[in-house]
């Protein structure tokens, strides 16, 4: 009787650890279809068979836009939506950034070349953001104010660009950007620090003037 | 005989149970685990006099290809590289001797040169430890680049097992 009591016992925590490893099994598989499409969004390098140079080619081309609102320096929103019908560079930076500081003139000069053509740059600051802390908050958003006076950015300058990382596939280093077409299409990205002609070529192509 | 049977079964799918979950732990462990841009080498554990402030040399390695801002980086928009060691735990940091950072130019910026560490650096610490096993978990904050590209700065714990005496 005894002996059959300690076989019950042993059963029923044998089926304790069967459930348990199926729920974590089910857990680790889960974590694994997540990672795998957080590598599928951070896109790749290609070689262009026009110019036989490595380009980044992000999930994202061809695709819209994911949507977004985020403040300006002021607090007032700013949503992509509302640049529908123009050709946007979405840039992503930080002030910690030295190969942002380094293409942030280039920018502003194609900004300024093609903007009467229907061209708008939205400078996307990454620095992080202490929303819990108004003091520390407050001289965040001097700091990248200073920058962006230094930098003389003529153009929109959005913050907290870290909450688009997902939409944006992973944003895991700077700069980072994503060329709009007039139909709010990604018709070119880059990632990090290419050259201003790059740059150029695909304003053009977001434009619709080809290359 | 029979409940000897259902003895040595139940007994095997436990084993089976039990390796089955622990290698799904350790697969998923091991693939979760990004590297990180700088890693901390030794030492392990010190033994200082307790009360007493003593140096101690922290080594780094940091991944092939990649750059760090030094302790005084040249631009103050960029962000310096810094030990800390967090309070109540029984350790101070009294003082910490940064290298000094070797020059770095990026190829399509040959006018400025930046103040970074790469490969493997060695932090000088005088740290004040009071008397006992302590398990200190100092933090290094830094900000890695490549030649192209930045990444986000970064906070890395650094264990060290100080025993004052």
């Amino acid at each position: 009787m005894k002996r059959n009591s300690l076989v019950s016992i042993a059963v029923l925590f044998i089926l304790a650890v069967f459930a348990w490893a199926g729920w974590a099994n089910f857990e680790y598989r889960k974590q694994a279809a997540e990672r795998l499409l957080a590598n599928l969004a951070q896109g790749e390098l290609v070689v262009s068979a026009d110019d036989g140079a490595a380009h980044f080619l992000s999930p994202l081309q061809g695709k819209p836009a994911p949507a977004f609102t985020l403040e300006d320096l002021s607090g007032k929103k700013v949503s992509l939506a509302s640049y529908k019908g123009k050709a946007v560079l979405i840039n992503f930076w930080a002030t910690w950034c030295g190969p942002c500081k380094l293409e942030t003139p280039w920018l502003v000069d194609l900004r300024n070349h093609y903007a009467a053509q229907g061209f708008e740059v939205l400078g996307i600051s990454a620095d992080d953001l202490d929303r819990d802390d108004p003091a520390k908050l407050g001289m965040e958003k001097k700091e990248i104010s200073r920058f962006v006076q230094q930098m003389k950015m003529p153009y929109p300058v959005l913050i907290d660009g870290g909450s688009l990382s997902k939409l944006y596939g992973g944003l895991d280093s700077l700069p980072a950007s994503f060329f709009v077409d007039r139909n709010g299409n990604v018709v070119a990205a880059q990632l990090g620090l290419t050259s201003k002609d790059e740059i150029e070529g695909n304003i053009r192509k977001a434009l619709g003037a080809g290359k | 005989m029979l409940d000897r049977k259902a003895g040595i079964c139940a007994a095997a799918a436990l084993l089976f149970g039990i390796v089955t979950l622990l290698a799904r732990g350790q697969d998923y462990g091991r693939s979760v685990a990004r590297p990180s841009a700088v890693e901390y080498l030794f030492p392990e554990q010190v033994t200082v006099p307790a009360g007493k402030a003593s140096p101690v040399a922290l080594h780094f390695r940091i991944a092939p290809g990649l750059h760090i801002n030094s302790h005084t980086p040249r631009e103050d928009f960029l962000i310096p590289t810094v030990l800390s060691i967090p309070e109540g735990g029984g350790v101070r940091l009294e003082q910490a001797s940064y290298p000094a950072g070797t020059d770095f130019v990026l190829p399509v910026d040959p006018k400025t040169r930046l103040s970074v560490y790469t490969g493997e650096f060695v932090i000088q610490a005088r740290i004040v430890a009071a008397a006992g096993d302590h398990m200190v978990e100092a933090k290094l904050r830094f900000q890695a680049c490549d030649q192209n590209a930045c990444m986000p700065p970064k906070t890395i714990t650094v264990p060290i097992d100080v025993i004052g005496k």
